[in-house]
């Protein structure tokens, strides 16, 4: 509770906290509070401006905008959340591993992150799709590996800090198998600044998410995706403006909440930060 | 007296000029607008230049401008007039005599065009290819018996039966271009498909693939066609919303267009909107070699299952006419009784159940990549949830899509989703649903002797109203099948600029380049 006092009064923290809750509880509860179902086709209603019925107005086929939205949002954190996670706990081991292996494992293990990192994350995952095809299953596995290395590296370097601090030494000593010394000392002691990276990197997955779906290679029809809303919503800009702007609005209003989080949970964490204030 | 202006005088001046110039009060001759060259947009790039074995259209339009026929249509009209033929005579019902006219040259220096390259560029439709295959358009000149050379410039074209499609599939149209039988031999069958070699008004001046395509007038042209822009470039752009942009933008001076976006256009200062109602047919069904499409139960019910006024209005804005068989309302052999059926998710689901499928099943539908095609799929997919049949959309870029009509792709389609372009025989129309083109672009897989005997019957009856039963025949085994599910047979719309005249023929999706002319007040 503390700790999300402290982070309300960070810069930007309530419009986080605020931003990244309702999310949150809009993807937890999208049956429950969608008026429509999100993939209900009524082309006599379509592109209608937004009215009582419609709060948000309706798309080309006549769905209704703000289900697809609720919807979308499932779809937006659903992803983002596996492909962190996936991409943390790869990232976190290959890390770890690579810090307290011999020079050539190291060496071998910075190799493929310098590789997959040489390439811009989002045209790393364009390749892969293309080539592996889209779907919900294959986004979410080709995002990660392009994720793993933005946290291999980061484990890796906070490993080799502290993998010969004196308490790291004295279970050592005392016959603690590796087993033992990694999971209960070198993991707690690393997976803060993971974490602030893994809520930043929530804002980066999401938009790279809709950047696949927008050009066709990311969560295939019917499911609403705030990528193929926007694609929708740029096709039939002419006619309604409605489906691109409320679409742009929910991405912007979820990256900007994850990244402000991101940096107000690092100003918490980092104690350098926390003296200055 | 001499005039030595100060550095001031000189700066006063120039901006005084550039002011005024740029206050709109003098006009430049180098920012009037170039009229010697229009800049058109196409939908995919060009594919194969080869008459006989062209991709559609867009291949099409080109080779008409490049290569002459003895015949070509006339603008905007699905009449012909003569090209390269001086006399043309339908001697009888299996005969056309023709005398070419004297002094066409062929580009890069092949000569002049004779009597021997029209025998030629007519007979390769006849033989086997290098492949031993036959060529794409095989099918145009099925009727053709020889042609016989009579005279340098002379000859006879002997028919195996009489085929009064002759004209309009084949003779003016592309598979009636006429190819130098020199250059065919020194360049060989696979160059011939990139390199055009023509007679034509036009010469093909550069082709960047994927980027562009740049017709040039042909001085060396002794034709009667009087071609009215020097240089016309072809951009090929896929999304037609991007082509709108561009269209806006002033990159293209004509483009296709949608017909929902028609007013919004016609607005614009200086964009006028042509709007032709369409021949083409689109339709969507199953490969009936797979179960459980084999069963025509099924293929009844989805018939009964999917909303096709929905589509027309969910994708087409309700702007574009419900087709409710193969030939359009234009056409001779169109269907005006042809059964319209109403969704009846009962009967659909009752068909399933008799069928042994009460649960339904999981299927997939391919479409070629855009934003009406996937509107449709979505609807699709959403009428057969309905009745339990889950359908996942597989949407395949353009040339992915289009590759299914080679090496036998189609067998392992499910359900597809189609549009071919129309012409203005009905036998071109039926010609795609042989036996013969299942492997090719019969998606469907549907063989049927009686339909077959019926195309071909069609194909030699010289009397119109007699063909025109003999169509609707081979309509009412089509729907009989319940394999084709139409949709459609499109509606047309294109901008261009105030100025420009499109020689547009009236199915649309052909252009004769040397029709494009500048509008008169």
């Amino acid at each position: 509770m503390t700790a999300l006092v402290d982070l309300s009064r960070r810069p930007g923290g309530t419009f986080a906290l605020f931003a990244v809750a309702l999310l949150c509880l809009v993807a937890i509860a999208a049956p429950l509070i969608a008026p429509y179902g999100p993939n209900a086709i009524a082309p006599a209603n379509r592109l209608m401006d937004p009215s009582l019925q419609h709060w948000l107005g309706t798309d080309h086929l006549g769905r209704d905008i703000l289900s697809r939205l609720i919807f979308g949002a499932r779809v937006a954190l659903g992803i983002s959340l596996s492909v962190i996670a996936i991409s943390l706990t790869a990232g976190v081991i290959l890390g770890i591993a690579s810090a307290l292996s011999p020079r050539a494992v190291d060496l071998a293990i910075v190799g493929i992150f310098d590789v997959v990192t040489s390439f811009p994350s989002i045209i790393l995952a364009l390749a892969l799709v293309a080539v592996f095809g889209p779907g919900l299953g294959n986004v979410v596995l080709l995002v990660s590996i392009v994720f793993i290395p933005h946290f291999g590296r980061v484990a890796r370097a906070q490993t080799i800090a502290i993998r010969n601090s004196p308490f790291i030494e004295a279970e050592k000593v005392l016959g603690a198998q590796s087993w033992r010394v990694i999971l209960h000392h070198v993991t707690p002691n690393i997976i803060g600044p993971i974490f602030v990276l893994a809520c930043m990197d929530i804002p980066v997955v999401i938009t790279i998410e809709a950047g696949l779906s927008f050009l066709g290679l990311g969560v295939r029809p019917p499911l609403a995706s705030w990528g193929n809303l926007l694609n929708d919503g740029y096709t039939y800009l002419d006619q309604s403006p409605w489906l691109a702007t409320f679409s742009g609005l929910s991405l912007i209003l979820a990256t900007l909440g994850f990244a402000l989080l991101g940096e107000a949970l690092r100003d918490t964490i980092d104690p350098k930060l926390r003296r200055t204030l | 007296m001499t005039f030595n202006p100060t550095r001031r005088q000189v700066l006063l001046g120039g901006a005084s000029i550039a002011t005024v110039v740029a206050l709109g009060g003098i006009h430049p001759a180098f920012a009037a607008e170039d009229r010697s060259k229009i800049t058109v947009r196409v939908e995919k790039d060009l594919s194969n230049l080869d008459p006989a074995n062209r991709s559609g259209p867009i291949d099409l339009n080109v080779l008409w401008s490049v290569q002459q026929g003895l015949i070509s249509f006339k603008p905007g009209s699905t009449e012909w007039e003569l090209d390269a033929a001086e006399e043309l005579e339908q001697v009888s019902d299996t005969e056309i005599r023709f005398k070419l006219r004297a002094g066409l040259a062929f580009t890069d220096g092949y000569g002049e065009l004779t009597a021997e390259d029209v025998k030629f560029s007519f007979e390769r439709f006849i033989k086997p290819d290098s492949e031993g295959k036959p060529v794409t358009y095989a099918k145009d000149w099925s009727a053709l018996d020889h042609v016989e050379v009579t005279g340098p410039l002379e000859g006879r074209i002997i028919l195996k039966n009489p085929a009064p499609a002759l004209y309009t599939i084949a003779l003016a149209d592309g598979s009636g271009r006429i190819l130098s039988k020199k250059a065919f031999e020194a360049l060989g069958e696979k160059a011939i498909a990139t390199k055009l070699i023509g007679s034509g008004p036009y010469t093909l001046k550069e082709w960047t693939p994927r980027e562009q395509f740049v017709l040039e007038i042909n001085p060396d042209y002794k034709g009667p066609i009087k071609p009215h822009f020097l240089k016309i470039v072809g951009k090929p752009i896929g999304e037609q919303k991007t082509s709108e942009i561009a269209f806006q933008s002033g990159e293209i001076d004509f483009t296709a267009i949608d017909p929902e976006n028609g007013k919004a256009l016609a607005a614009l200062p200086d964009a006028s909107v042509t709007e032709i109602p369409a021949i083409d047919y689109v339709w969507f069904g199953p490969n009936i070699e797979k179960a459980p499409f084999d069963d025509i139960r099924v293929r009844q019910a989805l018939r009964y299952a999917v909303d096709i006024d929905a589509i027309l209005q969910g994708a087409y804005s309700g702007l574009y006419p419900r087709a409710n068989a193969l030939l359009a309302p234009s056409l001779l052999g169109y269907w005006k009784d042809a059964p319209v059926y109403a969704r009846d998710l009962e009967k659909a689901q009752a068909l399933l159940a008799e069928a042994g499928h009460a649960d339904g099943f999981k299927t997939k539908l391919t479409i070629e990549a855009n934003a009406r095609y996937e509107a449709i799929a979505q609807i699709i997919q959403a009428n057969l949830a309905e009745v339990g049949i889950e359908v996942e959309i597989e949407a395949l870029e353009s040339a992915a899509y289009w590759a299914l009509g080679e090496n036998d792709a189609s067998k392992d389609l499910e359900l597809s989703l189609i549009k071919y372009n129309g012409k203005f025989d009905p036998g071109f129309q039926t010609q795609w649903f042989t036996s013969a083109q299942v492997g090719q672009w019969n998606w469907q897989r549907w063989k049927n002797a009686d339909f077959d005997a019926l195309h071909e019957k069609g194909g030699i009856t010289v009397d119109p109203a007699e063909r025109e039963k003999i169509y609707i025949e081979a309509q009412k085994l089509l729907d009989e099948s319940a394999a084709f599910i139409w949709i459609t047979h499109n509606f047309n719309a294109f901008a261009s600029r105030k100025w420009l005249k499109p020689g547009v023929l009236p199915n649309g999706n052909n252009w004769l380049y040397t029709a494009f002319t500048e509008a008169t007040a």
